[in-house]
Parts: C-alpha cells; structure tokens; sequence
C-alpha cells in the first residue's frame, strides 16, 4: 500500500533527505536499486528511485518484492511517495493471517524465517524516514506540519 | 492495486505464457525490464518480471511507475499476480478527476497528454494476458475456471 505525506514550512534539504534514503535502500539486505529518475515535472523537481528483491524469496507471500521512493516540490513545500509491493498479498485473509488458498500452491506460502516481509520493511523504512526529514529541516518539525494521505 | 487470479484446469504452458508477457512488457516503449526471478518456492514453479518506466515522466499522478507480473504453480493450477504502480495514485480525488493539493506542488499533477497512466495499462495489460492464456492452454477456457482474488 504506497502512503504519500506532505511536508509543509520546513526548509527541507530534499536532496541530502533522498541520498539518505537511497543508502538505506542501499544498505537493505535483500534489495538491490536498479533505477533512479531525477528531473523536473512541470517545472517542479523529482527524484524516484526504485529498488527490487535481489533473489528468489524463500517465502512468496506478503515477501518485499519492491521499493519506490519519490520526492517532489520545494523545500518548503514538498511530498514524500513510498509504495512497498509484496508478492500475493491480497491472499491473506485479513486479521486470522490464514491464507485464501490451499492445495498446490498453498506451498508458496509457507514461511521462510529469513523472509523480508513489505509490511514489516515499509514500517521500519517509514520511521527511518522521519529521523531523516527531521534530521534535514532546518525549521522545527512538528506534526501539524506533516499531512499524509 | 494489484489483483490476483487463480487458473484450473486449463493445462497452461506456462513458459509460453510467462515469455509471451515478456515480450509485451518489452514492446511497451515506456517501459524498461529491472528484473527477472526464475525458480522453486516449497517446490513450486515461480516466475516474476517487473519493468519500470524508463524515463522522468510529463506528469506524475496516475502515471504508470512499474508493472509487475508473477506466474506460479502447474499447468493445471496456478496463479497470475498482475501488479501496475501509479506515482502518487492516492492523491487522485476519485470520481472528480481533480487532486487533493495546489500550490507549488500542484503542478506536479498537469496532466501529459502522452502520459501513460497507469490505470489504462493495467486494463491493457490484463486483456492481451487473457488472450495469452487462452493461446497457451491447452484446455477450453471458461469463466469458472478462473478465480479473481482482489484486496
């Protein structure tokens, strides 16, 4: 499920905040940054970077299978995109964690201890994020100056 | 908004179908293949590509950011995952095709007019792959033997 936030009055370094971001991708086990888009949109600026699982999961459903990060705007005035996909993830049965199917291809589904889980990641790399925009703003973060849709 | 569907009894050349939508991925002028996965899972077959788009696009929302495909199982059971991305998707106020924000940021929204958007793709893609199983399954094709699974 991708979440995008504005951030608003904050004097954002957008560009120390996305390297920062590419070498927590970087530095994700699993993952492996295949391409970066940096340009202008409308006149305003854009950086992407897409990252995908490197190998073949151990696991298959719920398993990170890519990352996008995407800033665009100002430094006062901007928004964050991340979207996390996950192989078969609309086959789990929402709050048992049980699976829709069985049978053949129940296999894919069994769990791999090492297995890199989209929900667990974009959690993680979401709060990685907030340490980073703080860290980047010259102006006081505060929540009222962060919408997220 | 990825969806899911799961073939029965059709005796589907799965090679043939996961090459053929390749081949479509690659035709696609905007997009570009970062990856391809090939092997077993707890003994099952598994195939996935994802392409992205090549360039900066002329317009961000909605537009198409990747698309992802993976076939898994037998001939006779398996399932397709057909997964299309959209940059900023979610900022798009649905049923009034206008968006929830202005401002400086706003003009990220302007539509291109040789945008691809995402939303489109995704309904192309998903036609020219229930051909592609028709084409490779050595069974009749039928409604009741596919089954669509969507969050």
């Amino acid at each position: 499920m991708p979440y995008v936030k504005r951030y608003k009055d904050l004097n954002t370094d957008l560009k120390v905040v996305y390297d920062d971001i590419k070498y927590e991708l970087q530095t994700g086990k699993e993952l492996n940054v295949v391409k970066e888009q940096d340009g202008t949109v409308n006149g305003v600026p854009f950086k992407s970077i897409f990252a995908v699982r490197e190998s073949v999961p151990k696991a298959l459903t719920g398993t990170l299978r890519e990352v996008t990060v995407t800033i665009t705007g100002m430094a006062d005035d901007w928004l964050l995109e991340v979207h996390t996909g996950a192989w078969f993830n609309n086959m789990i049965t929402p709050a048992t964690g049980g699976l829709i199917i069985a049978g053949p291809l129940g296999g894919l589904a069994a769990s791999g201890t090492a297995a890199v889980y989209a929900v667990k990641f974009e959690r993680d790399l979401k709060n990685r994020i907030k340490e980073i925009v703080k860290k980047h703003s010259k102006k006081p973060y505060t929540e009222d100056k962060v919408e997220t849709f | 908004m990825p969806f899911v569907r799961r073939y029965k009894d059709l005796s589907t050349n799965l090679d043939g179908l996961y090459t053929d939508i390749v081949r479509e991925l690659q035709q696609e002028k905007d997009l570009e293949i970062v990856k391809e996965t090939n092997g077993v899972i707890n003994d099952v077959r598994f195939r996935s590509v994802t392409a992205i788009r090549a360039t900066v696009p002329r317009a961000v929302t909605g537009t198409l950011r990747e698309v992802s495909v993976t076939v898994a199982g037998d001939p006779d059971d398996w399932l397709l995952e057909l997964h299309t991305g959209a940059w900023f998707g979610n900022m798009v106020l649905p049923g009034a095709g206008g968006f929830l924000i202005a401002g400086p940021v706003g003009t990220a929204a302007a539509a291109g007019t040789t945008t691809v958007l995402a939303v489109t793709y995704g309904r192309k893609l998903k036609n020219r792959i229930k051909e592609l199983v028709k084409r490779h399954s050595g069974k009749k094709y039928t409604e009741e033997k596919v089954e669509t699974f969507i969050s």
